[in-house]
């Protein structure tokens, strides 16, 4: 089997380094790293062009993104026939209510308070594989 | 002489002789005499004044000016006719009765003219002269009722006309069609014209009307005059000749037309010119005041608009970096554990502690920006029995704990139960923490203060504060208390939380405190404290 892939979609680069701080200490998968929403929607449909996209095991999702918002990437990845399947678990320091219920809705596998830990990543990295 | 006639005969007379004075001129002294003796005897109420020929008889009426006159005809001196042309001067209404002789009928054509209207014939026959003599007393008792009549109406006149000045109330009716007005003298003051001046027509009435309300009067004096109803009150404004303007409440009825009366209209005019200018002042102030609030409104709209801009920037864009600041904290403490230096680590963890505290701070400041811009449901709350679940909380948590509460009873005020139970648990919650180093803890909670305008209190006899301290107290982040003085719960916003609950409930709070004896937070709450939230309305 080809390498697994971790997405994460963070705008800041002091974030970007301790979410791969972390990834680093709970795996050995590679990270790509979008910096703005757009990006990161550009980045998985092509992805899903060549079938890479069957590599990502996880898409870590900032809200607060340039261009695009997290909520609208998640939004594209879901209407995407190829992509809808995609785990996807949103990390942000947002404790807004509203944010929260509309990516459960759109089907988040989970929501991460920053900073993430490595105990809270392990968890998510299991639950994802359960099914 | 005849015998004298029986008194019921005149003894009715309607006339009150009391007051009434009689002059009785006749120069043969014997049947003056007598006939004044008579007239004693028979009118014992009238004054009776003799005389023995009309110069003396014109000097005594000068005198007396007596209403009624009996005088002999032909007399030395001045005869009766002379006298009584005389008296006739002095006195037209005086009642003259002339006793003659047939010899005397050459006088009676002068007598006529002058007025005499009486006659009784020489020798006097006592019958006749009272019978005479009742006439013109029926004469006077008629005079008097008119005289009293018109004194009567004249009163009423005047005490009518003084009360429409008083009132600045003018009268009058119009005889329709033909349109002639009659005018009480207070109207045509109203009017701006000398009262009793020339008679009025509607036309002219209407005229004096200025021209955007006299249209509408007009149809409407036309409309009630049609359909027999009465005019509603109309208002209506009066340019006077001299320029000046007066505003007139008019109100009118209509009269049927009777028999040789036609339709009438009867109404009144009120001058409310200064009742106007009085409302018209009073509506420019409240639109001055409305201007002001609204000045007011929107500088506190623009200044809640900074807060919530502050609140968001706090809430929301500092999460960012203090989450960044703990993840580096935590990354810093995980590798420490390769570096020899044990500063490294005690740093680390000091750092992640203050980043703690941080986020708490934000908490404590989000809960209290909560507290001011939550919606507020009134309704009726039950303070005693929101305290009795509280102080009962409390003891369960620390049932080893000795303490009298005491509640008053049926403390129900308008309010929002959630916001207002909030601030009773602070409050409570206060003087349980701070009695905690009492043997014999006591907390009270009730009201004092008359009906209208309870205050409300929180009473402990517990550690207390110093009174120079009171205007920190309802400050948010500031302590009177050592940090481990006293069990430190929180970021010290519980009594800044209560001064906000307690102002948006309408009311004021303060405290009173002596150290080591205790301390009573008072506060009150307006009787219909306003729903919903300022945010709401402003955004």
């Amino acid at each position: 089997m080809r390498d697994r892939l971790i997405v994460l979609v963070e705008d800041n680069a002091d974030d970007a380094y301790l979410a791969m701080r972390v990834i680093g200490k709970v795996c050995a998968d590679r990270v790509i790293v979008a910096r703005d929403g757009e990006e990161a929607s550009q980045l998985l449909q092509n992805m899903a062009l060549d079938g890479m996209h069957r590599q990502v095991r996880l898409v870590l999702l900032d809200l607060k993104l340039p261009k695009l918002s997290g909520i609208e990437v998640l939004q594209a990845i879901r209407s995407s026939e190829l992509l809808c399947g995609l785990p996807v678990a949103v990390l942000t320091s947002s404790d807004n209510d509203l944010d929260q219920e509309r990516c459960r809705a759109l089907g988040v596998i989970d929501y991460i308070y920053k900073p993430m830990t490595a105990d809270r990543l392990q968890r998510v990295l299991v639950q994802d594989k359960e099914p | 002489m005849e015998p004298q006639p029986a008194q019921s005969q005149h003894s009715g007379a309607p006339a009150d002789l009391k007051g009434l004075s009689l002059l009785y001129v006749e120069d043969e002294a014997e049947p003056r005499g007598m006939v004044s003796k008579m007239l004693l005897l028979n009118y014992p109420n009238l004054t009776v004044y003799p005389a023995e020929n009309g110069a003396a008889g014109l000097a005594t009426f000068q005198k007396y000016l007596p209403e009624i006159v009996v005088t002999d005809i032909n007399m030395p001196v001045m005869d009766g006719i002379q006298m009584s042309r005389a008296i006739k001067e002095l006195r037209p209404d005086a009642l003259i009765i002339a006793v003659t002789a047939h010899s005397d009928t050459s006088y009676l054509l002068n007598a006529i003219q002058i007025g005499i209207h009486y006659y009784v014939l020489k020798p006097i026959n006592y019958d006749e002269l009272f019978s005479a003599l009742d006439k013109v007393l029926d004469q006077v008792a008629l005079r008097q009722l008119v005289e009293r009549q018109n004194r009567r109406i004249s009163e009423s006149e005047r005490q009518l006309a003084l009360a429409q000045r008083i009132a600045h109330l003018g009268s009058w009716q119009c005889e329709l069609p033909g349109g002639l007005m009659t005018c009480s003298d207070e109207m045509y003051r109203i009017l701006g014209l000398l009262p009793g001046g020339a008679q009025v027509r509607l036309e002219r009435f209407l005229e004096r009307m200025s021209p955007e309300d006299r249209a509408l009067l007009q149809e409407e004096l036309a409309a009630a005059t049609a359909n027999g109803q009465p005019l509603e009150a109309l208002f209506c404004r009066v340019r006077r000749e001299d320029g000046s303007e007066r505003i007139l409440k008019i109100e009118a009825t209509v009269m049927p037309a009777a028999e040789h009366v036609p339709v009438t209209l009867v109404g009144t005019a009120l001058d409310v010119t200064e009742l106007k200018r009085a409302e018209e002042e009073v509506r420019s102030l409240t639109d001055a005041l409305e201007r002001r609030v609204l000045q007011r409104t929107s500088l506190l709209q623009a200044s809640l608009q900074e807060l919530e801009h502050f609140s968001y920037l706090v809430s929301h864009d500092l999460r960012a970096p203090i989450a960044r600041l703990e993840g580096f904290c935590r990354a810093l403490l995980e590798d420490c554990g390769e570096c020899r230096s044990d500063n490294c680590r005690i740093y680390a963890e000091r750092a992640v502690r203050v980043v703690r505290q941080i986020k708490s701070i934000i908490g404590a400041f989000n809960d209290l920006s909560h507290f001011t811009r939550c919606t507020m449901e009134i309704g009726e709350v039950d303070l005693s029995a929101l305290a009795r679940g509280i102080s009962s909380d409390f003891q369960r948590t620390e049932p080893e704990r000795s303490v009298e509460v005491r509640i008053a009873e049926g403390l129900v005020v308008q309010g929002d139960g959630r916001l207002l139970k909030i601030a009773l648990e602070h409050l409570i919650g206060n003087a349980w923490k701070f009695t905690s180093k009492k043997l014999q803890a006591s907390i009270e909670f009730g009201a004092q203060g008359h009906e209208g305008s309870p205050v409300y209190f929180v009473r402990d006899n517990g550690a207390g504060f110093d009174m120079k301290y009171v205007d920190k107290l309802f400050k948010p982040f500031q302590t009177i208390h050592s940090p481990g003085e006293f069990t430190w719960s929180g970021t010290a916003i519980g009594l800044a939380t209560v001064h906000s609950i307690v102002l948006r409930h309408g009311g004021t709070i303060w405290a009173e405190g002596v150290v080591d004896k205790g301390a009573t937070f008072f506060f009150t709450l307006a009787s219909d404290p306003e729903p919903g939230s300022y945010y709401e309305r402003t955004h």
